[in-house]
């Protein structure tokens, strides 16, 4: 008999290749030999994550091998599930879920393990030898008891194993029910496959479910693709030019509160899980950043990003898309607890499994929009849902909904653009196929300007200035009132500017309205203005101001002279009296009510008074405390004093002892457990003393190593990390 | 990528390029299901509301032509979420229907038994609900078929009204088209209505609604409640009705603070309506008092809110509501829709313009300066008066007049809101005013002499504001208004549009005050008339005394 290192030896670079590529996580890191190799192989972490990606057929056919006694023949097999078997069984070899020894096939050790105690439904192998044609005479009583236990699982409880019905009793009898416990009674493999027909699936799934939707038109999928693409981008693009004027304060928790998602949504027109999946795209290609001080605000590559073409620009989003573990349909997700957008609870560990496998399932069903029923039956087969895919249909529905947000699909189907993104292809087509940018606006005379397609960059950056947003899409509705066009004033604009761009821009003549609006709000516009200033000088009489104002000694104050009778100063007005005086003026000092302040200043601090801390003094303990203290230390003497005897005693002991690397041991337990031998090994207890242990190993399973002591006779078990090393007796 | 006429936004407004060759064509495909919003002089703003293409539904048309049309005219790829909006707002239609059950009565049946659960469950819809007959069939108090209508409206699961319509008691009503046409919209209109049962027909001032109500009687061919707003306008309707039709003096009736007449036409006014006596209302029973075949409410955007009661009680009968400008300022809108019924015809007024059949209007606004001390007392007003404030600068009498000596000889409504300042002017002008004591008598002889041309301006307070015929007027001169209202300046410019003899084109002055409210409020006013297509110039006070216009 073959272990599974032996077998991992004799098989070419063409197997290696297909059992890396498909379990990339034998290679990460490159194990150092065969036989740690197969030992990450055979470790169930590895194992659960190949058994993922099987399919509900391959699935099956792992459970039917499973449920067989090894080795098994390929034929046990077939006559278990289906003729179809043959190629699903070659894959599952070819990825080192079962192999071929010299006696017939063989499961990685802790195989079983992973797949649990009852594949497929089934109780364990019967230990007695069974009349099972008895079976078809069962009476009514134990068949309705059969029935209930055939397709799992096997475990069925009695009122009292002592004095159970007569179906069950007879059953019982002629052990075709095996009691487990007090209660409970299992239903033997051989008699569930017997009564299963011969086979252990209700069906064999296997082909996968035909996926039903919409037939949808190429050209118009593509057309809606496009119109996809050049939306998204301008999503990211607003809320980043949002976020430029008002940056978003993060949460302490991290993550964009509510109501900022809510203005966001409001300002971009969309609904919150529309507007969480945008910033999260832009958090995911790095355009935004949260600084020390949380508040969220695009990055500089955020500048960059707007120079590249449209189709770089797309490529950006999709492919940090495409990869990442983040869920952003979490947010805002009805009847659970509120989770933030760019917050730190998003990731999901199967997301960016789901996100490929959907993606694939789009792509090999071109031209169909998918119905989501029977998308889901599809994804089911193709992933069945095992370990940690409890969210798996709506991660499944939320790639699909943000796939046709991004323009992958358009009309809910793949498009051209799509595969051609995923199949990491040339995207300049997108480029092409965009609409084309128009350059000028048509105002109306109620006061509104529409671009009639796309505008060209440079021209609805101004405008946005300029104007609100009142509809998107493949047209921009911009309507100007008063708090716009006061806004582009303070953006440094002039009216005049304004009007000539707007006339430039437009391809129809200006209304006068317009140009009046114009004209009247940047007549009014600064007239007041606002500043902070230090302290002011103030005096009626403006001679006085005037020789201030001139004299050389003052100079170094700078003052500014803001009006003929007042006069400001960034320095503190203590200071400026001081330097007044030694110049030879005369001030009283006047506070901001303008009541002049009399009499010496007498300055009191603003902040409480945070006297000293007294260190030295120590208050005197209470009877109980030192009572307690002195049951503390009495304790920890004993301990310490019983510790240091166990070490002698362990080292003592540890000359004698087999040691082998982690390696070697996990290689040799798993040889040993197929032999039936027993072993010598060290072992570490609690307090880290190693022990010298004969033992016969059972199995290995969830890190530990289940066998049967010598010493006690007992079965226990020892965890893998504290066995020292193993040696054959 | 096509390169059609129409841009549909995310946000479903629809943008329709008027100067491409196919506009004319995608605005009446179009038409049954978006919602005209704005039309100014290039690009037509459409809106898909739930509203709109659920009355799309009840004409006939199913979602997938309006999404054929909405992809044919196109110019960009058409947003999926619009297309499954679409589909799904027009599924939703004709799940509940409200029929007439010879054993019980008016029920509410439903093809899908959960929307039915959904709604019977609902807080608002409960009291108004009988015995439930089946699973699919339950009973409705026939006296809440409006109230229900409404509030299943609100919970978006439209009920179609197939419980018809009592004919009401025939009377034989003909239009007479002896010396006059029906226009080609007008009749569009009645027919539109006709065949939706009950709904708002909007139309320009001046573009003859009134013939639109005639033409809907000669249809109905029965007894007829119409409601207007005030006496005049009866007696407007009253004389419109003689003439247009085959109605004689004694089959029509006037019910107002003057008369009590109820013959098979009768013609009430909203305040008579809505008097109470003792606490309670006094005129109701005019609602029961005839087998009323059908019901026009003039001006329907100024409808009460009583009103809005009564009519909820009334929805077995045929109802017409007619309007020039369904813009409430208190937002009641929607319940206008549901009470009366949905929009049955709309129709640019630029449109209409074109056709000749309402006057083109010159609209200028004039501004003018307030003196030192006038902005003084501005700054100063306390808030509640600052609009009245700067409406009523002394400066402004100096404007009216002279363009009222600049267009001497035409005739001219000078046009306002403070009787202060409507009795200087029409001092300084010398010529009469009317305002809300002046007494009917007195305000018909000084109508009458207006039409004939005896006299040429007139200065008048808001009660002239709607329903009142002046056909030559052709200058409106406004010097203060209801603050910021928006059917007010389109109302007022109403006035004028009636088509002249001469073909001339109308001016709509409006003088504001410069840096006040009054501009701002002048702004939010004419950003209706804008929207319907009318460019307002605005010029300087000192142009006018200058006469550089």
């Amino acid at each position: 008999m073959r272990s599974f290192s032996d077998y991992l030896r004799s098989v070419d670079d063409a197997a290696f290749l297909a059992l890396f590529s498909a379990r990339p996580d034998l290679v990460t890191p490159v194990p150092p030999d065969i036989a740690s190799l197969a030992v990450r192989a055979c470790s169930p972490p590895s194992l659960a994550r190949a058994i993922d990606s099987l399919n509900h057929w391959q699935f099956q056919v792992l459970e039917a091998a499973a449920a067989l006694t090894e080795p098994f023949t390929p034929k046990s097999v077939v006559a278990l599930t289906d003729k179809a078997s043959s190629t699903a069984l070659a894959h599952l070899i070819s990825i080192g879920l079962i192999y071929p020894s010299d006696d017939g096939m063989r499961l990685p050790s802790q195989l079983r393990d992973v797949l649990g105690n009852e594949p497929a439904g089934l109780g364990p192998a019967s230990m007695a030898k069974l009349k099972l044609s008895e079976l078809d005479d069962a009476p009514a009583d134990a068949r309705r008891a059969l029935e209930r236990l055939v397709w799992g699982p096997p475990r069925g409880s009695v009122g009292d194993i002592k004095n159970p019905g007569p179906g069950v009793a007879w059953l019982l009898d002629r052990k075709f029910l095996v009691p487990l416990d007090q209660r409970t009674v299992v239903l033997p493999r051989e008699v569930a496959i017997y009564l299963r027909g011969g086979k252990i699936h209700k069906e064999n799934l296997v082909n996968p479910p035909q996926l039903t939707g919409t037939k949808r038109d190429e050209r118009q999928v593509n057309l809606a693709s496009i119109a996809n693409i050049s939306t998204v981008v301008r999503w990211v693009e607003e809320l980043l030019n949002f976020w430029a004027e008002e940056p978003a304060d993060a949460l302490r928790a991290g993550g964009l509160g509510v109501r900022d998602l809510k203005i966001i949504s409001n300002h971009l027109g969309v609904d919150e899980s529309c507007t969480a999946f945008i910033t999260e795209l832009a958090y995911l290609t790095s355009l935004i950043s949260i600084d020390a001080d949380d508040r969220i605000m695009p990055s500089n590559k955020f500048d960059i990003w707007l120079m590249q073409t449209p189709s770089d620009r797309w490529q950006a989003l999709a492919s940090a898309w495409l990869i990442t573990s983040r869920a952003s349909g979490l947010v805002g997700r009805a009847d659970a607890k509120n989770v933030a957008a760019l917050g730190p609870e998003l990731d999901r560990v199967n997301a960016a499994r789901v996100r490929a496998l959907t993606l694939l399932i789009l792509k090999e069903n071109t031209s169909i929009a998918p119905d989501l029923t029977a998308f889901n039956s599809l994804l089911a087969w193709r992933a069945p849902v095992r370990r940690n895919s409890s969210m798996q249909e709506e991660l499944a529905s939320w790639t699909l909904r943000e796939a046709e947000w991004l323009g992958i699909t358009g009309q809910g189907a793949i498009s051209k653009y799509g595969i051609a993104f995923l199949e990491g292809g040339d995207c300049e087509i997108i480029n092409e196929d965009l609409p084309k940018t128009v350059d000028h606006i048509l105002i109306q005379s109620d006061n509104t300007a529409i671009a009639p397609g796309p505008l060209e960059h440079e021209v609805s950056q101004q405008l946005a200035i300029m104007a609100d947003i009142e509809s998107r899409g493949g047209a921009t509705v911009y309507r100007f009132s008063e708090s716009t066009i006061r806004r582009a004033l303070d953006h440094g604009k002039t009216g005049d500017e304004i009007k000539a761009f707007l006339i430039k821009t437009s391809k129809t003549p200006m209304p006068q309205p317009l140009e009046y609006l114009i004209a009247d709000v940047s007549k009014k516009h600064g007239k007041l203005r606002v500043g902070n200033t230090a302290s002011f000088i103030r005096c009626e009489d403006t001679a006085l101001i005037a020789q201030i104002m001139n004299d050389k000694k003052l100079e170094v104050l700078a003052f500014r002279r803001i009006a003929p009778e007042v006069i400001i100063c960034n320095h503190d007005a203590a200071d400026v009296m001081r330097f007044l005086r030694e110049a030879g003026y005369l001030p009283a000092a006047e506070s901001a009510n303008g009541l002049i302040l009399t009499g010496a200043r007498s300055i009191r601090a603003l902040t409480k008074p945070r006297p000293p801390r007294i260190v030295g003094e120590i208050e005197v303990p209470t009877l109980d405390m030192l009572n307690a203290a002195i049951r503390v230390i009495q304790t920890g003497e004993k301990s310490s004093h019983k510790q240091a005897r166990l070490r002698q005693v362990a080292n003592e002991a540890l000359g004698a002892l087999p040691r082998s690397t982690a390696n070697e041991t996990m290689d040799l337990v798993n040889k040993y457990i197929q032999e039936e031998k027993s072993l010598s090994i060290g072992y570490a207890d609690n307090n880290g003393a190693v022990t010298h242990r004969i033992i016969d190993p059972i199995r290995v399973s969830a890190g530990a190593l289940i066998a049967r002591d010598h010493a006690t006779g007992e079965v226990q078990s020892f965890r893998i990390p504290r066995i020292t090393g193993v040696a054959a007796l | 990528m096509t390169d059609g006429p129409l841009i549909v936004q995310s946000d479903k407004t629809l943008l329709l390029d008027i100067d491409h060759p196919l506009s004319t064509e995608c605005r009446r495909a179009i038409a049954p299901f978006a919602e005209l919003e704005r039309s100014p002089e290039h690009i037509h703003t459409y809106r898909l509301t739930p509203l709109g293409l659920w009355n799309a539904r009840a004409a006939g048309h199913d979602a997938e032509q309006v999404i054929d049309t909405l992809i044919k005219y196109s110019r960009y790829a058409v947003p999926h979420s619009i297309l499954i909006d679409v589909a799904e707002t027009m599924s939703r239609y004709g799940r509940l229907r409200l029929e007439a059950d010879p054993v019980h009565g008016l029920i509410l049946v439903t093809t899908d038994t959960a929307v039915l659960e959904e709604v019977i469950r609902a807080r608002k819809i409960q009291p108004l609900l009988g015995a439930r007959i089946d699973a699919q069939t339950i009973a409705v108090l026939p006296s809440q078929r409006g109230q229900i209508k409404q509030s299943l409206l609100r919970l978006g699961w439209p009920a179609e009204d197939f419980a018809g319509y009592v004919d009401g008691q025939a009377h034989a009503i003909d239009l007479v088209q002896s010396d006059w046409k029906i226009r080609p919209y007008q009749e569009l209109a009645a027919e539109g209505f006709w065949h939706g049962g009950s709904g708002v027909v909007v139309l320009p001032c001046g573009a003859g609604k009134t013939i639109v109500g005639a033409a809907a009687m000669a249809h109905a061919k029965a007894t007829t409640l119409i409601l207007v707003t005030n006496t005049i306008a009866a007696r407007q309707w009253r004389e419109e009705l003689l003439k247009r039709t085959t109605l004689n003096e004694d089959e029509i009736g006037e019910y107002s603070g003057a008369k009590k007449e109820i013959r098979p036409v009768t013609i009430a006014t909203y305040q008579v309506m809505t008097k109470k006596k003792n606490g309670v209302y006094a005129h109701l029973d005019l609602f029961d008092s005839y087998d009323w075949g059908l019901i026009i409410y003039d001006e329907v955007h100024l409808l009460p809110a009583p009103i809005f009661r009564f009519t909820a009680d009334i929805q077995s009968r045929r109802r017409l509501g007619l309007t020039a400008t369904l813009v409430r300022e208190d937002g009641m809108e929607g319940e206008v829709f549901s009470l009366i019924g949905p929009k049955r015809y709309d129709v640019p007024w630029k449109e209409i313009e074109s056709q000749g059949y309402i006057a083109p209007a010159e609209c200028i606004e004039v501004r003018v300066n307030l003196t030192e001390n006038e902005r003084l007392m501005y700054a100063t007003a306390e808030p509640e008066n600052r609009y009245r404030t700067c409406a009523t600068t002394r400066t402004k009498r100096d404007v009216v007049e002279a363009l009222v000596e600049k267009h001497k000889g035409e005739q001219i409504l000078v046009i306002g809101q403070y009787i202060d300042q409507l009795d200087e002017l029409s001092e300084v002008l010398g010529v009469p005013l009317i305002k809300g004591d002046t007494p009917i008598k007195e305000r018909e002889i000084l109508f009458n002499k207006f039409r004939s041309g005896e006299i040429t301006c007139l200065v008048v307070s808001k009660v002239a504001n709607f329903s009142i015929d002046l056909p030559d007027a052709t200058i409106a001169i406004q010097v203060s208004g209801a603050f910021g209202s928006r059917q007010e300046e389109a109302q007022r410019l109403g006035r004028i549009l009636r088509p002249k003899s001469d073909g001339r084109s109308a001016k709509f002055y409006s003088v504001i005050s410069r840096d006040t409210i009054d501009q701002d409020f002048a702004q939010n006013r004419q950003r209706f008339l804008a929207e319907q297509g009318y460019s307002y110039k605005i010029i300087d006070a000192d142009d006018v005394f200058q006469g550089k216009i």
